[in-house]
Protein backbone atom coordinates (compact mmCIF):
# COMPACT_ATOMS: atom_id res chain seq x y z
CA UNK A 1 0.00 0.00 0.00
CA UNK A 2 2.81 2.30 0.97
CA UNK A 3 4.60 1.48 -2.26
CA UNK A 4 1.53 2.20 -4.31
CA UNK A 5 1.14 5.51 -2.57
CA UNK A 6 4.76 6.40 -3.27
CA UNK A 7 4.37 5.45 -6.93
CA UNK A 8 1.30 7.64 -7.11
CA UNK A 9 3.19 10.58 -5.67
CA UNK A 10 5.98 10.10 -8.18
CA UNK A 11 3.55 9.88 -11.08
CA UNK A 12 1.68 12.97 -9.95
CA UNK A 13 4.86 14.94 -9.41
CA UNK A 14 6.26 13.92 -12.79
CA UNK A 15 3.04 14.90 -14.43
CA UNK A 16 2.93 18.22 -12.67
CA UNK A 17 6.54 18.94 -13.52
CA UNK A 18 5.95 18.77 -17.22
CA UNK A 19 3.96 21.97 -16.92
CA UNK A 20 5.95 23.63 -14.17
CA UNK A 21 9.18 23.08 -16.04
CA UNK A 22 7.95 25.29 -18.87
CA UNK A 23 5.89 27.69 -16.84
CA UNK A 24 8.33 30.60 -16.74
CA UNK A 25 9.22 30.32 -20.39
CA UNK A 26 5.66 30.39 -21.58
CA UNK A 27 4.50 33.19 -19.39
CA UNK A 28 2.56 35.22 -21.91
CA UNK A 29 2.76 38.96 -21.57
CA UNK A 30 -0.52 40.54 -20.74
CA UNK A 31 -1.59 42.74 -23.61
CA UNK A 32 -3.60 45.79 -22.69
CA UNK A 33 -6.78 45.63 -24.72
CA UNK A 34 -9.50 48.05 -23.63
CA UNK A 35 -10.70 48.46 -27.22
CA UNK A 36 -11.09 44.76 -27.87
CA UNK A 37 -14.63 44.96 -29.23
CA UNK A 38 -13.69 47.71 -31.67
CA UNK A 39 -10.48 45.85 -32.57
CA UNK A 40 -12.41 42.71 -33.28
CA UNK A 41 -14.77 44.52 -35.64
CA UNK A 42 -11.87 46.24 -37.40
CA UNK A 43 -9.97 42.96 -37.77
CA UNK A 44 -13.01 41.45 -39.47
CA UNK A 45 -13.36 44.51 -41.66
CA UNK A 46 -9.72 44.29 -42.74
CA UNK A 47 -10.05 40.58 -43.31
CA UNK A 48 -13.09 41.03 -45.53
CA UNK A 49 -11.23 43.72 -47.44
CA UNK A 50 -8.18 41.52 -47.91
CA UNK A 51 -10.15 38.49 -49.00
CA UNK A 52 -12.56 40.33 -51.29
CA UNK A 53 -10.58 43.24 -52.68
CA UNK A 54 -6.86 42.78 -52.19
CA UNK A 55 -6.89 39.11 -53.14
CA UNK A 56 -8.65 39.50 -56.50
CA UNK A 57 -6.65 42.64 -57.28
CA UNK A 58 -3.47 40.78 -56.45
CA UNK A 59 -4.41 37.93 -58.75
CA UNK A 60 -4.59 40.33 -61.66
CA UNK A 61 -1.47 42.19 -60.50
CA UNK A 62 0.62 39.03 -60.26
CA UNK A 63 -0.70 37.96 -63.64
CA UNK A 64 0.65 41.08 -65.30
CA UNK A 65 3.90 41.76 -63.47
CA UNK A 66 6.98 39.63 -63.38
CA UNK A 67 8.29 38.71 -59.96
CA UNK A 68 11.54 40.57 -60.73
CA UNK A 69 9.56 43.74 -61.41
CA UNK A 70 7.66 43.36 -58.16
CA UNK A 71 10.93 42.81 -56.32
CA UNK A 72 12.34 46.00 -57.78
CA UNK A 73 9.25 48.01 -56.90
CA UNK A 74 9.55 46.75 -53.37
CA UNK A 75 13.22 47.69 -53.17
CA UNK A 76 12.49 51.10 -54.64
CA UNK A 77 9.95 51.84 -51.89
CA UNK A 78 12.15 50.46 -49.15
CA UNK A 79 14.96 52.73 -50.28
CA UNK A 80 12.67 55.71 -49.66
CA UNK A 81 12.41 54.73 -46.00
CA UNK A 82 16.10 55.40 -45.52
CA UNK A 83 15.81 58.68 -43.53
CA UNK A 84 13.47 56.98 -41.07
CA UNK A 85 15.83 54.05 -40.55
CA UNK A 86 18.86 56.34 -40.34
CA UNK A 87 17.40 58.69 -37.72
CA UNK A 88 16.03 55.89 -35.57
CA UNK A 89 19.31 54.00 -35.64
CA UNK A 90 21.04 57.18 -34.46
CA UNK A 91 18.41 57.79 -31.76
CA UNK A 92 19.11 54.33 -30.40
CA UNK A 93 22.86 54.86 -30.48
CA UNK A 94 23.35 52.29 -33.23
CA UNK A 95 25.90 54.36 -35.10
CA UNK A 96 27.49 51.51 -36.98
CA UNK A 97 24.10 50.48 -38.36
CA UNK A 98 23.34 54.09 -39.28
CA UNK A 99 26.57 54.26 -41.27
CA UNK A 100 25.76 51.01 -43.01
CA UNK A 101 22.29 52.35 -43.84
CA UNK A 102 23.84 55.50 -45.33
CA UNK A 103 26.21 53.48 -47.45
CA UNK A 104 23.33 51.35 -48.63
CA UNK A 105 21.28 54.40 -49.56
CA UNK A 106 24.14 56.01 -51.50
CA UNK A 107 25.02 52.83 -53.37
CA UNK A 108 21.47 51.74 -54.12
CA UNK A 109 20.29 55.17 -55.19
CA UNK A 110 23.16 55.54 -57.67
CA UNK A 111 24.46 52.17 -58.86
CA UNK A 112 21.16 50.56 -57.90
CA UNK A 113 19.21 52.98 -60.14
CA UNK A 114 17.05 54.91 -57.63
CA UNK A 115 16.85 51.90 -55.39
CA UNK A 116 15.34 49.53 -57.95
CA UNK A 117 18.18 47.11 -57.27
CA UNK A 118 20.13 46.21 -54.18
CA UNK A 119 23.80 46.02 -55.14
CA UNK A 120 24.67 47.20 -51.61
CA UNK A 121 23.68 43.78 -50.36
CA UNK A 122 24.61 41.60 -53.30
CA UNK A 123 27.96 43.23 -54.06
CA UNK A 124 29.04 44.89 -50.82
CA UNK A 125 27.27 42.72 -48.28
CA UNK A 126 25.69 45.69 -46.54
CA UNK A 127 22.43 44.76 -44.84
CA UNK A 128 19.44 46.90 -43.94
CA UNK A 129 18.75 47.77 -40.31
CA UNK A 130 15.09 48.33 -39.94
CA UNK A 131 14.33 50.74 -37.14
CA UNK A 132 11.30 52.94 -36.68
CA UNK A 133 10.25 55.40 -34.01
CA UNK A 134 8.04 52.83 -32.30
CA UNK A 135 11.15 50.73 -31.77
CA UNK A 136 13.05 53.79 -30.58
CA UNK A 137 10.36 54.52 -27.99
CA UNK A 138 10.38 50.86 -26.96
CA UNK A 139 14.17 50.97 -26.74
CA UNK A 140 13.86 53.71 -24.12
CA UNK A 141 11.34 51.72 -22.16
CA UNK A 142 8.03 53.06 -23.45
CA UNK A 143 5.43 50.29 -23.15
CA UNK A 144 3.19 49.23 -25.99
CA UNK A 145 0.02 50.69 -24.47
CA UNK A 146 -3.39 49.47 -25.61
CA UNK A 147 -3.57 47.41 -28.76
CA UNK A 148 -5.31 49.19 -31.65
CA UNK A 149 -6.27 47.71 -34.98
CA UNK A 150 -6.11 50.30 -37.74
CA UNK A 151 -8.31 50.25 -40.79
CA UNK A 152 -6.31 48.96 -43.79
CA UNK A 153 -2.99 48.95 -41.92
CA UNK A 154 -3.94 46.26 -39.44
CA UNK A 155 -2.60 45.60 -35.93
CA UNK A 156 -0.84 48.37 -34.03
CA UNK A 157 -0.72 49.82 -30.54
CA UNK A 158 -0.72 53.25 -28.98
CA UNK A 159 3.07 53.56 -28.92
CA UNK A 160 3.44 52.60 -32.58
CA UNK A 161 0.52 54.81 -33.56
CA UNK A 162 2.13 57.85 -31.94
CA UNK A 163 5.39 56.93 -33.63
CA UNK A 164 3.64 57.05 -36.98
CA UNK A 165 3.72 60.85 -36.93
CA UNK A 166 7.50 61.46 -36.77
CA UNK A 167 8.13 58.46 -39.00
CA UNK A 168 5.91 59.63 -41.85
CA UNK A 169 7.74 62.92 -41.98
CA UNK A 170 10.97 60.95 -42.40
CA UNK A 171 9.77 58.77 -45.24
CA UNK A 172 10.24 60.19 -48.72
CA UNK A 173 6.64 59.44 -49.60
CA UNK A 174 4.60 62.26 -48.17
CA UNK A 175 1.36 64.23 -48.43
CA UNK A 176 2.83 67.67 -47.83
CA UNK A 177 5.14 70.00 -49.69
CA UNK A 178 8.42 69.75 -47.80
CA UNK A 179 11.67 71.63 -48.04
CA UNK A 180 13.33 68.47 -49.27
CA UNK A 181 12.59 66.08 -52.10
CA UNK A 182 9.77 63.63 -51.61
CA UNK A 183 8.17 61.34 -54.13
CA UNK A 184 4.71 62.81 -53.53
CA UNK A 185 3.55 66.22 -52.35
CA UNK A 186 -0.22 65.95 -52.22
CA UNK A 187 -2.79 63.72 -50.57
CA UNK A 188 -4.01 62.38 -53.92
CA UNK A 189 -0.57 61.31 -55.09
CA UNK A 190 0.28 60.04 -51.63
CA UNK A 191 -2.73 57.73 -51.48
CA UNK A 192 -2.15 56.48 -55.03
CA UNK A 193 1.50 55.68 -54.34
CA UNK A 194 0.77 54.14 -50.95
CA UNK A 195 -1.86 51.91 -52.50
CA UNK A 196 0.63 50.73 -55.11
CA UNK A 197 3.13 50.03 -52.37
CA UNK A 198 0.62 48.09 -50.29
CA UNK A 199 -0.65 46.03 -53.24
CA UNK A 200 2.91 45.23 -54.23
CA UNK A 201 3.83 44.33 -50.66
CA UNK A 202 0.77 42.12 -50.33
CA UNK A 203 1.84 40.12 -53.38
CA UNK A 204 4.72 38.86 -51.22
CA UNK A 205 2.61 38.33 -48.13
CA UNK A 206 -0.42 36.64 -49.58
CA UNK A 207 0.54 33.08 -48.72
CA UNK A 208 1.75 34.14 -45.31
CA UNK A 209 -1.56 35.77 -44.50
CA UNK A 210 -3.45 32.74 -45.75
CA UNK A 211 -1.42 30.51 -43.47
CA UNK A 212 -2.02 32.73 -40.46
CA UNK A 213 -5.72 32.53 -41.21
CA UNK A 214 -5.49 28.77 -41.33
CA UNK A 215 -3.62 28.56 -38.04
CA UNK A 216 -5.99 30.93 -36.29
CA UNK A 217 -8.79 29.58 -34.17
CA UNK A 218 -9.86 33.13 -33.56
CA UNK A 219 -8.27 35.62 -35.93
CA UNK A 220 -8.29 38.75 -33.80
CA UNK A 221 -6.39 37.58 -30.69
CA UNK A 222 -4.07 35.53 -32.88
CA UNK A 223 -3.05 38.50 -35.02
CA UNK A 224 -2.82 40.67 -31.93
CA UNK A 225 -0.42 38.29 -30.25
CA UNK A 226 1.68 37.79 -33.38
CA UNK A 227 2.03 41.54 -33.77
CA UNK A 228 2.97 42.25 -30.15
CA UNK A 229 5.44 39.35 -30.00
CA UNK A 230 7.06 40.49 -33.23
CA UNK A 231 7.37 44.09 -32.06
CA UNK A 232 8.86 43.02 -28.73
CA UNK A 233 11.48 41.03 -30.58
CA UNK A 234 12.27 43.91 -32.93
CA UNK A 235 12.72 46.26 -29.99
CA UNK A 236 15.03 43.84 -28.20
CA UNK A 237 17.32 43.56 -31.21
CA UNK B 1 46.20 18.58 2.93
CA UNK B 2 46.77 15.82 0.46
CA UNK B 3 43.23 14.60 1.02
CA UNK B 4 41.76 17.98 0.33
CA UNK B 5 43.84 18.24 -2.76
CA UNK B 6 42.62 14.86 -3.97
CA UNK B 7 39.04 15.82 -3.31
CA UNK B 8 39.55 19.00 -5.19
CA UNK B 9 41.05 17.10 -8.09
CA UNK B 10 38.12 14.71 -8.19
CA UNK B 11 35.72 17.62 -8.09
CA UNK B 12 37.59 19.36 -10.84
CA UNK B 13 37.64 16.35 -13.11
CA UNK B 14 33.92 15.78 -12.59
CA UNK B 15 33.31 19.41 -13.33
CA UNK B 16 35.22 19.25 -16.59
CA UNK B 17 33.67 15.94 -17.53
CA UNK B 18 30.23 17.47 -17.05
CA UNK B 19 31.20 20.49 -19.10
CA UNK B 20 32.51 18.20 -21.79
CA UNK B 21 29.38 16.11 -21.81
CA UNK B 22 27.27 19.22 -22.16
CA UNK B 23 29.38 20.39 -25.07
CA UNK B 24 29.05 16.99 -26.69
CA UNK B 25 25.30 17.02 -26.31
CA UNK B 26 25.21 20.31 -28.13
CA UNK B 27 27.46 19.13 -30.93
CA UNK B 28 25.60 15.84 -31.30
CA UNK B 29 22.28 17.57 -31.56
CA UNK B 30 23.60 20.05 -34.08
CA UNK B 31 24.99 17.23 -36.22
CA UNK B 32 21.76 15.33 -36.07
CA UNK B 33 19.73 18.44 -36.80
CA UNK B 34 21.92 19.33 -39.81
CA UNK B 35 21.49 15.83 -41.16
CA UNK B 36 17.75 16.09 -40.75
CA UNK B 37 17.68 19.48 -42.46
CA UNK B 38 19.57 18.06 -45.43
CA UNK B 39 17.06 15.26 -45.71
CA UNK B 40 14.15 17.70 -45.52
CA UNK B 41 15.74 19.96 -48.14
CA UNK B 42 16.03 16.98 -50.49
CA UNK B 43 12.32 16.32 -50.13
CA UNK B 44 11.36 19.98 -50.50
CA UNK B 45 13.38 20.31 -53.69
CA UNK B 46 11.99 17.12 -55.18
CA UNK B 47 9.36 18.68 -57.41
CA UNK B 48 8.57 15.34 -59.02
CA UNK B 49 6.64 14.39 -55.92
CA UNK B 50 3.18 15.79 -55.48
CA UNK B 51 2.70 18.41 -52.79
CA UNK B 52 0.82 15.84 -50.74
CA UNK B 53 3.63 13.32 -50.96
CA UNK B 54 6.19 15.94 -50.11
CA UNK B 55 4.22 16.99 -47.05
CA UNK B 56 3.82 13.39 -45.95
CA UNK B 57 7.56 12.81 -46.30
CA UNK B 58 8.37 15.98 -44.41
CA UNK B 59 6.05 14.95 -41.61
CA UNK B 60 7.68 11.52 -41.41
CA UNK B 61 11.10 13.08 -41.15
CA UNK B 62 10.16 15.68 -38.58
CA UNK B 63 7.80 13.78 -36.30
CA UNK B 64 10.49 12.05 -34.20
CA UNK B 65 12.01 15.49 -33.50
CA UNK B 66 8.87 17.17 -32.18
CA UNK B 67 7.06 16.62 -28.92
CA UNK B 68 3.65 17.51 -30.30
CA UNK B 69 1.84 16.04 -27.30
CA UNK B 70 3.68 18.28 -24.91
CA UNK B 71 3.02 21.25 -27.16
CA UNK B 72 -0.68 20.46 -27.15
CA UNK B 73 -0.74 20.39 -23.36
CA UNK B 74 1.35 23.50 -22.93
CA UNK B 75 -0.77 25.43 -25.41
CA UNK B 76 -3.78 24.98 -23.14
CA UNK B 77 -1.94 25.64 -19.91
CA UNK B 78 -2.00 23.66 -16.70
CA UNK B 79 -5.26 24.80 -15.19
CA UNK B 80 -7.30 24.34 -18.35
CA UNK B 81 -5.67 21.03 -19.12
CA UNK B 82 -6.43 19.61 -15.71
CA UNK B 83 -10.08 20.52 -16.06
CA UNK B 84 -10.51 18.38 -19.18
CA UNK B 85 -11.85 14.85 -19.05
CA UNK B 86 -9.47 12.16 -20.26
CA UNK B 87 -11.47 11.82 -23.44
CA UNK B 88 -11.30 15.54 -24.11
CA UNK B 89 -7.55 15.53 -23.47
CA UNK B 90 -7.14 12.71 -25.93
CA UNK B 91 -9.26 14.40 -28.53
CA UNK B 92 -7.51 17.71 -28.12
CA UNK B 93 -4.06 16.18 -28.48
CA UNK B 94 -5.08 14.31 -31.62
CA UNK B 95 -6.49 17.40 -33.30
CA UNK B 96 -3.66 19.63 -32.21
CA UNK B 97 -1.07 17.21 -33.56
CA UNK B 98 -2.84 16.97 -36.92
CA UNK B 99 -3.04 20.74 -37.11
CA UNK B 100 0.62 21.26 -36.22
CA UNK B 101 1.81 18.68 -38.69
CA UNK B 102 -0.25 20.17 -41.47
CA UNK B 103 0.68 23.74 -40.72
CA UNK B 104 4.36 23.07 -40.24
CA UNK B 105 4.89 20.81 -43.23
CA UNK B 106 3.25 23.28 -45.61
CA UNK B 107 5.41 26.06 -44.17
CA UNK B 108 8.55 24.03 -44.67
CA UNK B 109 7.47 23.08 -48.17
CA UNK B 110 7.22 26.73 -49.16
CA UNK B 111 10.93 27.30 -48.46
CA UNK B 112 11.84 25.63 -51.73
CA UNK B 113 13.97 28.47 -53.03
CA UNK B 114 15.55 29.33 -49.74
CA UNK B 115 18.74 28.38 -48.04
CA UNK B 116 18.84 27.32 -44.43
CA UNK B 117 21.85 28.21 -42.33
CA UNK B 118 22.50 27.28 -38.74
CA UNK B 119 23.49 30.48 -36.99
CA UNK B 120 23.92 29.59 -33.37
CA UNK B 121 23.46 26.71 -30.98
CA UNK B 122 23.17 27.48 -27.30
CA UNK B 123 22.49 25.35 -24.27
CA UNK B 124 21.10 26.04 -20.83
CA UNK B 125 20.86 22.87 -18.74
CA UNK B 126 18.31 20.67 -20.45
CA UNK B 127 17.38 23.19 -23.10
CA UNK B 128 19.09 23.72 -26.42
CA UNK B 129 18.19 26.44 -28.88
CA UNK B 130 19.19 26.14 -32.51
CA UNK B 131 18.90 29.43 -34.36
CA UNK B 132 18.66 29.20 -38.12
CA UNK B 133 18.47 31.77 -40.86
CA UNK B 134 16.19 31.16 -43.78
CA UNK B 135 17.77 33.10 -46.61
CA UNK B 136 15.59 33.82 -49.59
CA UNK B 137 15.47 36.19 -52.50
CA UNK B 138 12.68 38.28 -51.03
CA UNK B 139 13.21 37.98 -47.34
CA UNK B 140 15.54 36.47 -44.85
CA UNK B 141 14.29 35.57 -41.47
CA UNK B 142 15.20 33.73 -38.34
CA UNK B 143 13.69 30.52 -37.04
CA UNK B 144 14.68 29.24 -33.61
CA UNK B 145 14.07 25.62 -32.67
CA UNK B 146 13.77 25.07 -28.95
CA UNK B 147 14.67 21.60 -27.72
CA UNK B 148 14.38 20.02 -24.31
CA UNK B 149 15.54 16.70 -22.99
CA UNK B 150 12.78 14.71 -21.33
CA UNK B 151 13.75 12.91 -18.14
CA UNK B 152 12.86 9.61 -19.75
CA UNK B 153 13.28 9.06 -23.46
CA UNK B 154 9.91 8.89 -25.18
CA UNK B 155 8.84 6.07 -27.44
CA UNK B 156 9.65 6.53 -31.15
CA UNK B 157 11.20 9.88 -30.37
CA UNK B 158 14.65 11.42 -30.46
CA UNK B 159 16.57 12.15 -27.26
CA UNK B 160 16.16 15.91 -27.62
CA UNK B 161 12.73 17.10 -28.60
CA UNK B 162 11.41 20.34 -30.01
CA UNK B 163 8.75 21.91 -27.80
CA UNK B 164 8.51 25.30 -29.48
CA UNK B 165 9.49 27.08 -32.67
CA UNK B 166 10.09 30.79 -32.87
CA UNK B 167 9.59 32.40 -36.28
CA UNK B 168 10.83 36.01 -36.54
CA UNK B 169 10.52 36.27 -32.79
CA UNK B 170 7.04 34.79 -32.63
CA UNK B 171 6.75 31.72 -30.47
CA UNK B 172 4.07 29.55 -32.04
CA UNK B 173 3.39 27.98 -28.70
CA UNK B 174 2.82 31.34 -27.02
CA UNK B 175 0.65 32.50 -29.91
CA UNK B 176 -1.52 29.40 -29.61
CA UNK B 177 -1.69 29.74 -25.86
CA UNK B 178 -2.89 33.31 -26.23
CA UNK B 179 -5.54 32.54 -28.81
CA UNK B 180 -6.85 29.45 -27.02
CA UNK B 181 -7.08 31.40 -23.79
CA UNK B 182 -9.04 34.15 -25.47
CA UNK B 183 -11.31 31.64 -27.20
CA UNK B 184 -12.04 29.85 -23.93
CA UNK B 185 -12.99 33.09 -22.21
CA UNK B 186 -16.32 33.06 -24.00
CA UNK B 187 -16.57 29.52 -25.35
CA UNK B 188 -16.24 25.98 -24.06
CA UNK B 189 -13.49 23.47 -24.62
CA UNK B 190 -15.79 21.31 -26.73
CA UNK B 191 -16.35 24.30 -29.00
CA UNK B 192 -12.58 24.66 -29.31
CA UNK B 193 -12.24 20.98 -30.13
CA UNK B 194 -14.98 21.30 -32.74
CA UNK B 195 -13.30 24.31 -34.24
CA UNK B 196 -9.98 22.48 -34.53
CA UNK B 197 -11.77 19.47 -36.03
CA UNK B 198 -13.30 21.62 -38.73
CA UNK B 199 -9.97 23.12 -39.79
Amino acid sequence: MKKLFMALIIVVSLFGNEFDEFNDELETKKISDPFSSYNRVMTNFNDILIMNVLKPVNKIYIGYTYIEVRRSIRKFFRNLYFPMRFVNNILQGKFYNATEETERFLINTTIGVFGLFDPAKSEFNLVAHNEDFGQTLGFYGVGAGPHIVLPLFGPSNLRDLVAFVPDTSLILIDYENRDWWTLTDSWGAFIAVKTTEEVNEYSFYETKYDRIREDAVDLYPYLRDLYEQKRDKEIKE
Amino acid sequence: MNKIFKKFLVFLSIFFLAQNLLANEKIDLEKQFTKKLDEVVLVVKDRQLTAENRNANIINLLTPMFDFKLMAKLSLGKSTWNKLTLKEQDNFIKLYVVRMKKSYSSKVDSYKNQEIEIKEVSQKKNRIRISTDIIGKDDSFEIIYKFYKPKKRKENKDIWLIYDVEIIGISILKADKAQFKEFLKTKSISQLINKLAKK
